[in-house]
């Protein structure tokens, strides 16, 4: 371990949180953007420079440990005071009973051989990787954002500062908590997650916002306390930090970690405080809520997954999360709200995360990093991309996204961009379902899952893409015009999407599987695995090429040759009006002019939220309780 | 690499050629059940050659866009195929091919033709499941995704091993040739329905294209059924193509006896009916312990 190295770790986790301070007592807007353009570019480069680093351990002074346990006990107090703050006394309860066995823990005495209090090898890389690219993209973007909201934004909501101060040390939080192997520092920075995750949600302070975000903390801090019970637990065995509950393979404690990971990854039945946390602005929810914070879960369970290799409370997981999956796929189907369709396809996406976490083979490992990886980039591109649609036609609904192309054709693109990564077969995301499938192969009733899930995905999605390439004929498009910090976080992420999705098959057999093997490395891998390895690596890359090159050419020739005579207004119940701007109304009774208009498919009958969630959460409750009976907690 | 070359023939030049010759031999077939003379033979071929050159009327430009993705990732899918490819990776690209086109239907102004979309869409919902659950019937049998592996000599029939699976595939295969009672989205008859679905606002060499794409489907459809015997070797080869002549009879007196359902009751008998038949074939091979 050389300084080099340490400084960076201090500096990804540090940096982000001095910035974040300055640009709280910054009285000037253009000082406070340059601040944050900063702190963007320092938190990337770290990042970038710790991912490509060797791994490497920061074996603790005791004062590390210290500074640990006395924040753990700040943050405890940061969410008692919020629960005083919003009258709640549940959070008051999770608060409290955190706080005693914080301060009981203090006195309780681990192994006297310690390990790092903080780690950097390969999971903890591609995390801290995806939170400071992505992340410091998203801060860019957000100075742009704001500018606008300032302007829309209810008068209750709280200042630009302020939410600038939480968004920019969340970033240092997150970092923290990915590199922490301390289970002191890994409870203090899941609490400050929480806590900046409460504030944004809340930053409008409007009624509903204030009531999601006291949902939000509600249902955490019950994580939170799962997280601290785990902890206790594994000191009371010996280990006070990450690595030694592996070591020992803790199932208990692991079981409450684990427990924790699910709350934060909003998967049923916790995946309400999620799509609550959609009335925050949005880069909130591209940052906090689909491409950073809800990763904590997937990352607690990813990082031990190869210690309980063959448990049944792996098993559990992978149901858990193949049930998510399936269940929120069905619930988006009956969504018109863009946001909260991408709400529930995150939801969906991270239960996949955790199916493939809890197959426990290195090919379920291997998928789940790729997904994580694929998610967060995607799953980001597109809320940006609906924080600017929304900001430019005031509204999320589907429904009216009807002619995007034609007034922001620069964002649709990027957006289209987005979603085909996320349906397309030579892009990251499907490769990652594709093999999710191919490693649940051994367990039934997750593949069946599985199976379920990503049929029904295809609905939301393919409606969605539908509404918004639907236009009229127009023989030139309006320019668009968007700030530059938008309009270029926009760009560099949608070049990220296709230059990683067209990669995917290299990135994943010269990265994931490695990462994987070394994951679980001393344990068997099954032959039926290291031929799918293979297989995957294998895949010729032309044939995709070839055919998809094609139709672009195709496509894209056609668009500049065909002649503009040949344009017909489409077929309606009657004659079409002529000279119509609006190419779809027609004639009906008495030459009335009609408005034809069909919308897309919800089958809300079926899958309305509120008939459906409940069931769907009783059964997540029901298989949550089974794994704890399974392992014999309960 | 010479061998790669015919494969590629095969799957470019070919299949399309064969795939016009079952539709057409389907229009003859049912025509005779109805007791017309019907086309000739070769006739939809002479619709596609007719339609290319007719004049290309267009609504908006993203259309012709996601038609030629359509034929595109149809070809993909078969060259994957016939390559010895990843079963479920193929399958995934066919369903793209799929979106393509009920993508195509729905960007423009038209309800029928976005109705015809949506009701395409409950199709693929409908029978992707079934699709997937048979290719990991397939891996369970044969141990392997690749489709090299399930014809390699050697390789015992898979019908053997996956008969409700079979089954299962002729219903799922019913609806994409847009056979009744499944041709809720697009019919190839007049009678089911007084406007077209999904491609109705395509003309010309666009229509043509789709059209086109539609061989390639025909073609990758049957040859799905005939590998269901596993082939090399000629009595092998005879078997599947008498299963091939049965699906296709089975198909045609399907069309000519029903009339259309209503969408979402495809989609229930496909959920509870022909899934359970996938899955209850599935679990057998999974109670066998053949993995």
């Amino acid at each position: 371990m050389n300084d080099i190295n340490t400084l960076a770790l201090l500096g990804v986790i540090a940096g982000p949180v001095i910035f974040a301070a300055a640009i709280y007592f910054t009285k000037q807007t253009k000082l406070r953007n340059i601040l944050v353009l900063g702190a963007a570019l320092l938190t990337s480069a770290l990042g970038i420079f710790i991912a490509a680093s060797p791994s490497a351990n920061v074996y603790p002074d005791s004062w590390v440990v210290y500074a640990g346990a006395g924040l753990e006990i700040v943050m405890t107090l940061a969410v008692l005071a919020i629960a005083y703050n919003i009258r709640s006394w549940a959070v008051g309860l999770f608060g409290t009973i955190q706080l005693v066995l914080v301060v009981i823990s203090e006195f309780m005495h681990g192994e006297s051989s310690i390990g790092p209090a903080f780690v950097v090898d390969d999971l903890s890389r591609v995390m801290v990787a995806i939170v400071s690219v992505v992340g410091s993209l998203i801060l860019v973007y957000s100075i742009g954002y704001m500018k606008e909201h300032e302007h829309h934004a209810p008068a209750t909501a709280r200042s630009t500062n302020t939410f600038m101060f939480f968004l920019v040390g969340f970033i240092g939080a997150m970092n923290g908590l990915v590199l922490a192997n301390d289970m002191k520092w890994l409870g203090c920075f899941f609490e400050a997650t929480t806590i900046c995750s409460f504030v944004l949600i809340g930053h409008d302070r409007t009624r509903e916002a204030a009531k999601n975000a006291a949902r939000a903390i509600l249902i955490n801090s019950f994580g939170g306390v799962a997280l601290t019970i785990g902890a206790f637990l594994a000191l009371l065995k010996g280990s006070t930090q990450y690595s030694g509950i592996l070591y020992h393979a803790d199932i208990i404690a692991f079981s409450f970690i684990a427990l924790a990971g699910l709350v934060k990854s909003a998967q049923m039945p916790f995946q309400s405080w999620l799509l609550g946390a959609m009335v925050a602005p949005t880069p909130v929810s591209a940052l906090l809520h689909s491409a950073t914070m809800v990763n904590i879960g997937v990352y607690l369970v990813l990082r031990a997954a190869p210690a309980f290799v063959g448990t049944k409370l792996m098993y559990f997981i992978a149901i858990i999360g193949a049930f998510s999956f399936a269940a929120t796929s069905a619930l988006a189907i009956a969504q018109s709200n863009g946001k909260k369709v991408l709400a529930y396809s995150t939801i969906g996406n991270l239960g996949l995360i955790f199916t493939c976490a809890g197959i426990d083979s290195p090919l379920g490992y291997s998928a789940a990093i790729m997904l994580l990886c694929f998610h967060a980039v995607s799953k980001g591109l597109l809320f940006l991309c609906m924080g600017t649609i929304e900001q430019k036609i005031g509204s999320r609904d589907i429904e009216d996204m009807g002619s995007l192309l034609r007034e922001m054709p620069l964002t649709t693109v990027i957006t289209l961009i987005g979603m085909a990564s996320m349906l397309v077969p030579p892009f990251g995301m499907l490769l990652s379902k594709w093999l999710a499938i191919e490693a649940a192969i051994s367990s039934p009733i997750v593949l069946l899952l599985v199976v379920i899930g990503s049929a029904l995905t295809v609905l939301f999605w393919a409606k969605w893409i539908g509404r918004i390439t639907t236009v009229s004929y127009h023989p030139w498009y309006t320019i668009e015009r968007i700030s530059i910090s938008k309009q270029s976080v926009l760009a560099i992420l949608a070049t990220i999407v296709v230059i990683a999705g067209l990669g995917a098959i290299l990135l994943y057999r010269d990265l994931f599987v490695d990462i994987a093997i070394r994951a679980y490395q001393g344990t068997y891998i099954s032959q039926s695995d290291m031929k799918l390895f293979e297989a995957a690596g294998n895949i010729p890359y032309w044939p995709f090429m070839a055919f998809i090159g094609l139709a672009l050419v195709a496509g894209i020739l056609a668009y500049f040759t065909v002649n503009a005579s040949n344009v017909r207004a489409p077929f309606l119940c009657g004659e079409n009006v002529p000279g119509s701007t609006k190419t779809y109304e027609f004639r009906s009774v008495k030459d009335s002019s009609h408005l034809a208009w069909s919308s897309s498919l919800y089958l809300r009958h079926i899958f309305e939220e509120s008939k459906t969630t409940m069931w769907a959460n009783l059964i997540a409750a029901v298989i949550i309780l089974s794994m704890f009976a399974a392992i014999g907690v309960l | 690499m010479s061998e790669t070359i015919i494969k590629l023939l095969i799957a470019i030049v070919a299949a399309p050629l064969v795939g016009a010759i079952i539709a057409g031999l389907d229009r003859k077939v049912t025509a005779r059940m109805q007791g017309r003379v019907g086309p000739p033979i070769l006739q939809p071929i002479y619709d596609v050659l007719k339609l290319l050159i007719k004049q290309p009327i267009f609504l908006n430009r993203v259309q012709i866009l996601y038609a030629f993705m359509h034929l595109a990732f149809m070809m993909l899918t078969l060259v994957l195929l016939i390559l010895g490819q990843d079963l479920l990776l193929t399958l995934f690209v066919h369903a793209f091919a799929t979106i393509s086109l009920i993508l195509g239907g729905m960007c423009v102004r038209s309800p029928y033709s976005r109705i015809g979309s949506q009701r395409k869409t409950l199709m693929l919902l409908a029978y992707e499941p079934i699709l997937v659950i048979m290719v990991v019937g397939i891996y369970l049998s044969q141990g392997s995704f690749m489709a090299s592996d399930v014809v390699a000599a050697g390789a015992k029939p898979l019908l053997l091993s996956l008969p409700l699976v079979f089954i299962a595939y002729m219903m799922a295969m019913a609806i994409e040739l847009q056979k009744s009672p499944f041709d809720v989205a697009s019919s190839h008859h007049a009678h089911q329905e007084i406007v077209k679905g999904v491609t109705l606002e395509y003309a010309g060499p666009f229509l043509a294209i789709i059209e086109i794409a539609h061989f390639y489907e025909v073609f990758l459809l049957f040859a799905v059924v005939y590998f269901f015997w596993a082939p090399y070797n000629l009595a092998n080869a005879a078997v599947g193509m008498a299963l091939a002549a049965g699906a296709f009879l089975f198909h045609i007196v399907l069309d000519n006896t029903f009339a259309r359902l209503p969408a979402m009751w495809i989609v229930r008998f496909m959920w509870v009916i022909v899934f359970l038949m996938a899955t209850t074939n599935i679990i057998w091979l999974y109670r066998l312990g053949t993995i």
